[in-house]
């Protein structure tokens, strides 16, 4: 049997350009699927362990899933805006704790997320460096924002406008960058967290500007009547927020008609959730609220129906190689006829060369399984971080 | 769960508050400064010294009441800095007193779970403060900076309602020490009463009489007990100029008051002129920062002495 293997491994190896098609054949017949599989368990187990953490949300009519992936991996388009007064009113209902959201802007591609000092404590994000959110106009980054962008607290980030070609639109606003964040493993990485009162900033909602009552703002004034002071475009608004004008940034109108994105409603029990989810059924109702798991699993049901028809065609496309295969041993029989021949005339037996065959398959079978079984568990080891590295 | 849990319980110490309390809402050195929850014993920070007496009188020893603004600075007007706002973080409450006061509240971010809002339940007698520029500029077209009055406590039955407040939050917040807190603040409560009595005492005989005042900030006291007052801008520590004087004394002739009412007591040559024109300054201190005398009842109880003095119920 020894001399069989000998004989049968090399074979193998001499022919081994040969050797190494059949084995990646077979390797890949087998990784494929399997392989496949694995990396969507892992991605649907990625995208739904934050969806698992974040018990209900609250946002405008419209797609639930915009609102879930703008909410927790600040992706996608914005969602309909809806107005602060939600957030005042889930509270003032009592059912769960509300932790607004207005995910709109962002610095250099990163994305700006307006929150209240909530958030932090929900996700469970621990500052590493500097301090948190105190002043408005601080902002608080992300580990890889700040590991990207080579910024440290005490530094600065400045919004991007929205439009390059809105002239007359908003300012961008100079944060200061109060802290950073320890590395989370999440969307949170690749985020700037700003006051949900300083997002508003960004939008021009919230400003400071020099006092028009005062004499030194007459080359800003347009008009002024006795009750009415009309500014002109050269009124020079802040667009960084300091110790020395904050105190000169002032709302405009009533607070509870600024806009936010969503709200995370984190209900105190289960009663609570049911309870909160009855009163947002009602067809009056102009806000929705949404089970993010429930959005992910529909979002992953999909996911799942295309990756079963994905595996099919893989199999299929298995099989067909595998065929291949089976007709290369079957034709290389034939090339090795005289091979066979010689092997008889030494004396070979019918079974003892039908084995040193079967071993030259079973080898290579084996060997194909085996890197097949390698590179799974490579995927399921590591492939978890390249996800994470592809979709947050 | 654990963290659901938490929030359940602030959930319920600040029903009154919510996140509109979060809305409502440099080089100082804080009098004091403190860490939250230091040796166990819970720490709460107020936005003015009314608000402080309260916590204090109703907590007793069981709660650390911190007032961190420093002694020389209008709290209404003060903007602490980073390290002070980041010990109003650390608090285990926020005590607000809403109605706009401390506008530097809305200027940083607070933990809106322990905000409570003490004039929460006042908001439909809030009184607006008239005479405030309009003006426009911009996309949000024209918008004006008015405000709420904000000494809510001047009327002491609104200082009640304001105690109560911070009792339900203390009881909700630390619900074992529930009897300390309704004992704390009924003796408050009857302290406040007969601050009001006495108040009404004071201007019983003419108090439609008229009535000037340095700054607009008695609008509550004014509408409590049915007072006639007119206000000027003019701080105690500053000489007015001409132009105020003349505007002064147009006022005066529309609104005949012998007595002005001080925040603190003016400049001698201010009072001396106030004296020549046949007004009277008398000290009247909203008492919004901590006393270099005595206490808030003390000071309120001195108030109205003087306000008794101005409205005749005693000899000048």
């Amino acid at each position: 049997m020894r001399d069989s293997l000998y004989l049968a491994w090399r074979y193998l190896a001499y022919h081994r350009i040969k050797t190494a098609i059949l084995i990646t054949s077979i390797t890949l017949i087998v990784f494929l699927p399997v392989g496949l599989r694995v990396l969507v368990n892992q991605s649907a187990d990625q995208l739904t362990a934050r969806a698992e953490a974040t018990p209900l949300i609250v946002g405008a009519r419209g797609s639930p899933l915009e609102l879930v992936l703008n909410s927790l991996y600040f992706e996608s388009d914005i969602p309909e805006t809806m107005r602060y007064a939600e957030a005042i009113r889930l509270d003032t209902m009592g059912l769960a704790q509300p932790i607004p959201l207005y995910v709109r802007f962002t610095a250099r591609g990163y994305p700006i997320v307006g929150t209240t000092l909530e958030y932090f404590a929900f996700r469970g994000l621990e500052v590493a460096a500097g301090t948190g959110l105190t002043m408005l106009g601080d902002c608080v980054l992300g580990a890889r924002v700040a590991e990207q962008l080579g910024v440290e607290p005490g530094g600065t980030v400045v919004s991007s406008p929205e439009s390059v070609f809105d002239i007359a639109g908003v300012y961008p606003l100079k944060m200061r960058v109060a802290g950073v964040l320890a590395f989370s493993d999440s969307p949170d990485d690749h985020a700037i967290f700003v006051d949900v009162k300083t997002a508003w900033v960004i939008e021009g909602l919230v400003h400071g500007h020099v006092d028009l009552s005062q004499a030194g703002a007459a080359t800003g004034i347009l008009r002024r009547d006795s009750s009415v002071i009309t500014a002109n475009a050269s009124l020079v608004q802040y667009q960084e927020i300091t110790a020395d004008n904050i105190e000169s940034f002032h709302f405009h109108g009533d607070l509870s008609t600024y806009p936010i994105t969503a709200i995370i409603a984190v209900p105190p029990d289960q009663r609570s959730e049911a309870i909160l989810r009855g009163r947002y059924e009602s067809p009056d109702e102009r806000s929705q609220i949404v089970v993010p798991v429930s959005v992910m699993d529909e979002l992953l049901d999909t996911i799942l129906t295309v990756q079963t028809f994905v595996i099919a065609a893989v199999v299929v496309v298995g099989l067909s190689t595998f065929a291949t295969a089976i007709l290369v041993f079957l034709l290389s029989l034939r090339l090795r006829r005289r091979e066979i021949e010689t092997m008889v005339k030494i004396g070979g037996s019918r079974g003892s060369i039908a084995w040193v065959m079967t071993s030259e398959i079973v080898v290579v079978l084996l060997m194909g399984v085996l890197l097949a079984t390698t590179l799974t568990l490579l995927t399921s080891q590591f492939g978890s971080s390249a996800i994470r590295a592809l979709i947050f | 769960m654990e963290r659901r849990r938490a929030w359940s319980s602030k959930r319920r110490l600040v029903s009154a508050v919510g996140l509109g309390a979060l809305l409502a809402c440099g080089g100082d050195e804080p009098r004091e400064q403190a860490a939250a929850s230091e040796g166990g014993t819970p720490v709460v920070y107020t936005v003015n010294y009314p608000l402080q007496y309260f916590a204090q009188r109703i907590t007793g020893d069981v709660v650390r009441v911190v007032f961190p603004a420093p002694a020389d600075l209008d709290p209404a007007f003060w903007q602490p800095e980073a390290q002070v706002v980041a010990q109003y973080q650390a608090a285990d409450l926020i005590l607000l007193n809403g109605a706009g006061y401390a506008a530097w509240t809305s200027r940083v971010s607070l933990p809106a779970a322990k905000l409570v809002n003490t004039s929460g339940v006042l908001e439909d007698a809030f009184l607006r403060v008239e005479g405030v520029v309009t003006h426009a500029h911009g996309p949000g077209g024209e918008h004006a900076h008015e405000g709420i009055a904000f000494t809510t406590w001047l009327d002491p039955t609104q200082a009640i309602q304001q105690a109560a407040a911070i009792r339900d939050a203390f009881a909700a917040a630390w619900p074992e020490h529930a009897a300390t807190f309704d004992g704390g603040f009924a003796a408050l409560e009857a302290d406040l009463m007969a601050l009001d009595e006495q108040f009404a005492a004071a201007v019983v005989l003419d108090p439609a009489r008229p009535m000037l005042a340095s700054h607009p900030v008695y609008q509550y006291l004014e509408r409590r007990y049915g007072l006639n007052i007119e206000s000027v801008q003019w701080e105690p520590t500053e000489h007015p100029g001409g132009g105020m004087w003349r505007d002064f004394r147009r006022l005066l002739s529309d609104h005949p008051a012998n007595w002005m009412l001080w925040e603190a007591e003016p400049l001698a040559e201010t009072a001396a002129r106030l004296r020549e024109l046949g007004v009277q300054p008398i000290v009247f201190d909203p008492c919004g920062n901590v006393p270099d005398n005595g206490d808030y009842l003390s000071v309120m109880q001195a108030n109205a002495e003087h306000l008794a003095r101005a409205y005749g119920r005693v000899g000048s």
